[in-house]
């Protein structure tokens, strides 16, 4: 991937009047980057968006495109394109107008567009379709059309607005690989704002990761998803256990608590230093020997009754099985607290029921620790809280 | 600064209608407003203030007597138009599967036609040699003809119904209209009959339209003068009349300016209910 | 069951007086119950009334005047009101809808003294600012309506695709609302085709609308021209509404920001 960057926001940050929709952001996207703003809904990935398009104007900072600051400059006269989530085809005009419009108001006739126009209708495999009107085309048909239309004048980078948002599974899971295709074949820069986090994984080169306005991680797939810089992005992204435990020592990279009098070795805990480069809220605080912290193990890491040794092993009860299919979640207690392990149907041993003692094993490895002042930023939906 | 349109640049374009708000409603309505404070001595307009005209208004048995009256014909032509535009807008709404749109186009028609036309056709129907008259007479059923029917508030009340009804159907059909059909479903399934379901249902959450459409049959009704003329006689004078007069022969426009003011405050007391109580004024004006 | 006897009565009671003067236009003599054949000969005398077929043209310009003044300040003044932020929005509306809903004689006796005021003297031109003021509303809240149903979107696209503030108008936002003027004009045009208390106070004595000049008639009775102009009006009024049936309602749908339709299959 070419190391340009292509749009550079610079300690941009976005009030609307009491409310702070982006504390501050500052990232520059590269060349041809597929680049993802996940985050739930009021996090201000969508403002962000809308700040790199010239929709809004940012309250503070700055925003450079192909290395030119565009803050000011009206969305008309920047060369990014959005696709809005409800695509916004123009209604009175047909799929080959819609698709010229940008070319259009660069002064450029419809006979002469003609190629670009068809050319582009191919990529997104519309081509036959260009006298047909927006309502007469399906869902999918007409986010296709509205990428063309954003795509035709070869904009520095495209704007996705959760566009696939209104579609149904099937075809959402269908219509990724279609976008992510497009966006390898053009090599355009995406920006994509998502709230899904299975299609961020699997369609981003890097990720930020937003909650109410602060940007909690920047990182490609795997290191969000195996290094989470907070707590949230833990708890958010995958399925993540999260105990409570103390810190006994801290030693550079990794550390030992104790989690209900068991010593428990961790592989990753660079948080505990209180970090500044994590601006997210309640990050900042360090965590000193003795002091509480969170425990956290992607439940696909837990073992339940290992074949082999593992580095800890906890002995609890089986509460609850859940069958899902592909694999079992198993909620186990122990002292005071619950441990849930999801394992694959294949490895799955049918003597473990409700009841029974089992060993739980993990290893340090995949263990992170996260100061107990995180807590409130997880976000968990468990029965109770509906 | 806003990048999609400059504040500056943007407020140009409320100035065409902020100029004809000026000139068209706020300035006559300010300076009827001050004549009502003026005076006349039958041939020209005193400029003095003076509360002369108000202390008439509230002194005069005449004034406040006819206002009383046209309030009560008001209210009682309001409620006519509900008890026969409402069952009407619940038959189309609900009764109705097919030629839903065609009926409701029917339902309201009356309302494009003239409003003198619908006047002359009442005059046509009540007279003395009006149509009710005449059938009745041919078969014999009377002697005479009725005088009871014309030049009375008997008159005015048919008419004015029938020009409310259309203006209390719409807002009224809007108001059914809106009610997601499942609730229905859901009240039967719990085992309402539909009468039942009405009462405790749809006609509660149609209120806002029947608000709506009571009170504009109500203003319609309170401010008209043109149907007690034709239809009213001598019997059927509103408050209407009485402002019409001063701009007439009696040239008392200051009098005229008073009672119109008056009329003015009714109908905006009325009209903020129906923002408060009643649905927007989308009514008859969005599509 | 009795529901729909009593709705085709009131249904009755709605068209009978309509027919009624529908079929004295064509009866030689004024009763009902004599009527002995059809003729056409009071329809001949309305084309033969000079100051009826005057009545009639006046009507027509002033309502096509007032309803072009009335699109251009009520488009402007519809997207000022949905797209700018300023304090009293509310306050605001309610004034411009206040002609069209207010009982025509407040607005009659106000517009009469406005314009005495300035020693203005009754002509066409009084006529036609009486009826600019209830034209406007009309206009103005339709348009208000599309804009809503339209969604920002549009616009907001529009200019994220290359287009000024001005090619977005031209371009997009117009011909998107272009329906909605036509069908508003529609309506504006046949309230003031109509429109009789503000036209009476602001006319002067020899420049008469249709309604004023009928409104004459009926001083002398009910004379069978009457109902045949009457008829006229009524086949006019008719056409008016039928084709703003076809611009405004199931139209426009097509222009609602169309999210639901979003989750069909490819």
């Amino acid at each position: 991937m070419a190391g340009e960057i292509a749009i550079e926001l610079k300690g941009v940050r976005k009030a609307f009047d009491e409310v702070i929709a982006v504390h501050r952001f500052d990232v520059g996207i590269r060349k041809g980057e597929f680049f993802s703003l996940l985050g739930p809904s009021g996090c201000g990935k969508t403002t962000t968006l809308r700040m790199i398009a010239g929709l809004e104007e940012p309250t503070e900072g700055e925003i450079l495109l192909e290395g030119r600051d565009v803050s000011r400059v009206p969305p008309y006269r920047r060369n990014v394109h959005t696709v809005f989530q409800d695509y916004a085809l123009f209604p009175h005009m047909n799929v080959k107008r819609n698709v010229w419009f940008p070319l259009k108001m660069k002064g450029v006739s419809l006979a002469d567009a003609k190629e670009r126009i068809e050319r582009v209708l191919r990529i997104v495999s519309m081509e036959g379709f260009e006298r047909r009107l927006p309502q007469q085309l399906s869902g999918g048909q007409r986010q296709r059309v509205a990428l063309a239309r954003s795509l035709v004048d070869e904009p520095a980078a495209l704007l996705l607005d959760e566009p696939l948002g209104a579609l149904d599974f099937k075809l959402r899971v269908a219509m990724q690989k279609v976008l992510k295709d497009i966006q390898r074949k053009v090599g355009i820069t995406f920006i994509y704002v998502t709230h899904d986090q299975t299609e961020a994984l699997t369609m981003s080169d890097r990720i930020a990761v937003m909650k109410d306005g602060h940007v909690h991680q920047v990182g490609t797939p795997d290191e969000i998803y195996n290094s989470p810089a907070t707590a949230f992005v833990a708890s958010f992204i995958g399925d993540m256990n999260f105990l409570h435990g103390r810190l006994v020592s801290y030693d550079g990279m990794g550390c030992t608590v104790d989690v209900n009098g068991r010593t428990v070795k961790a592989a990753r805990a660079a948080c505990l230093l209180g970090d500044e480069a994590r601006n997210a809220p309640g990050t900042d605080a360090a965590v000193k020997a003795g002091g509480d912290v969170l425990v956290c193990i992607r439940t696909e890491r837990v073992q339940v009754n290992p074949p082999r040794e593992t580095e800890h092993g906890i002995e609890g009860t089986v509460k609850r099985i859940v069958y899902r299919g592909t694999d079992y979640e198993a909620t186990c207690a122990f002292a005071d607290q619950e441990i849930r392990a999801v394992v694959s149907s294949v490895t799955w041993d049918p003597a473990v029921a409700v009841g029974s003692r089992v060993r739980i094993g993990f290893n340090a490895a995949d263990v992170s620790i996260f100061p107990r002042s995180e807590e409130s930023m997880i976000i968990q939906y468990s029965s109770e809280a509906v | 600064m806003k990048q999609r349109v400059s504040p500056p640049r943007a407020f140009l374009r409320g100035i065409p209608i902020t100029v004809w708000m000026l000139v068209l409603v706020i300035g006559p309505l300010a300076l009827t407003f001050l004549m009502s404070f003026y005076s006349t001595d039958g041939m020209q307009i005193i400029s003095t203030l003076t509360l002369k005209n108000y202390a008439l208004f509230f002194t005069d048995p005449l004034y406040v007597s006819v206002l009383a009256k046209s309030m009560i014909v008001a209210l009682i032509i309001a409620v006519l138009s509900i008890l026969t535009a409402y069952p009407l807008a619940y038959l189309v709404s609900f009764r109705l599967r097919r030629g839903k749109q065609l009926l409701f186009m029917l339902s309201i028609i009356p309302l494009w036609v003239s409003y003198l036309v619908r006047i002359i056709a009442w005059r046509t129907i009540l007279g003395n040699k009006g149509v009710i008259n005449s059938a009745l007479l041919a078969i014999g059923a009377i002697r005479e003809p009725l005088t009871f029917l014309l030049y009375n508030r008997f008159a005015i009340a048919i008419t004015l119904t029938y020009i409310c009804i259309p203006f209390v159907f719409i807002p009224v059909y809007t108001a059914l209209e809106k009610i997601p059909r499942n609730i229905l479903e859901a009240s039967s399934d719990l085992g309402a009959g539909e009468l039942r379901t009405f009462f405790t249902v749809v006609f509660p959450l149609s209120l806002p339209g029947l608000v709506t459409g009571f009170i504009f049959a109500f203003i319609i009704a309170l401010g008209d003068y043109i149907i007690p003329i034709q239809l009213g006689g001598t019997q059927g004078i509103m408050f209407g009349n009485l402002i019409w007069n001063q701009f007439g022969f009696a040239f008392n426009w200051p009098l005229g300016a008073a009672l119109g003011f008056i009329l003015f405050g009714i109908s905006v007391v009325v009209l903020t209910a129906t923002s408060r109580f009643g649905t927007t004024e989308g009514g008859f004006l969005s599509e | 069951m009795g529901l729909k006897i009593y709705g085709a009565l009131i249904f009755l009671f709605l068209y009978f007086p309509l027919a009624i003067v529908l079929i004295f236009s064509f009866s030689p003599t004024k009763t009902l119950v004599g009527m002995q054949g059809i003729t056409l000969k009071w329809y001949e005398e309305l084309f033969r009334d000079r100051g009826l077929l005057t009545a009639f043209l006046h009507t027509v310009l002033i309502g096509l005047g007032a309803v072009t003044i009335a699109i251009v300040l009520g488009v402007s003044g519809a997207f000022f009101v949905t797209r700018v932020h300023f304090p009293g929005k509310g306050v605001f509306r309610t004034l411009v809808l206040l002609p069209y809903i207010l009982p025509g004689i407040i607005m009659g006796i106000s517009l009469l003294i406005f314009i005495r005021n300035f020693g203005i003297k009754l002509s066409w031109f009084t006529v036609l600012l009486g009826h600019v003021s209830f034209t406007v509303p009309i206009v103005m809240f339709q348009i208000m309506s599309r804009i809503a149903r339209m969604g920002p979107n549009y616009q907001s696209a529009a200019m994220d695709l290359g287009a000024n503030p001005a090619q977005t108008f031209l371009y997009v936002t117009l011909p998107m609302i272009r329906t909605a003027i036509i069908g508003a004009a529609l309506l504006a045009f046949t309230v003031s085709f109509d429109e009789i208390v503000i036209s009476f106070f602001l006319t002067g004595s020899a420049w008469m609308t249709l309604p004023v000049y009928i409104y004459g008639m009926l001083r002398f009775g009910l004379s069978p021209k009457v109902y045949a102009i009457s008829t006229i009006i009524l086949g006019l009024s008719l056409i008016l509404i039928i084709f703003m049936a076809r611009y405004t309602g199931r139209s426009a749908d097509v222009y609602r920001a169309g999210k639901k339709e979003a989750g069909e299959a490819a």
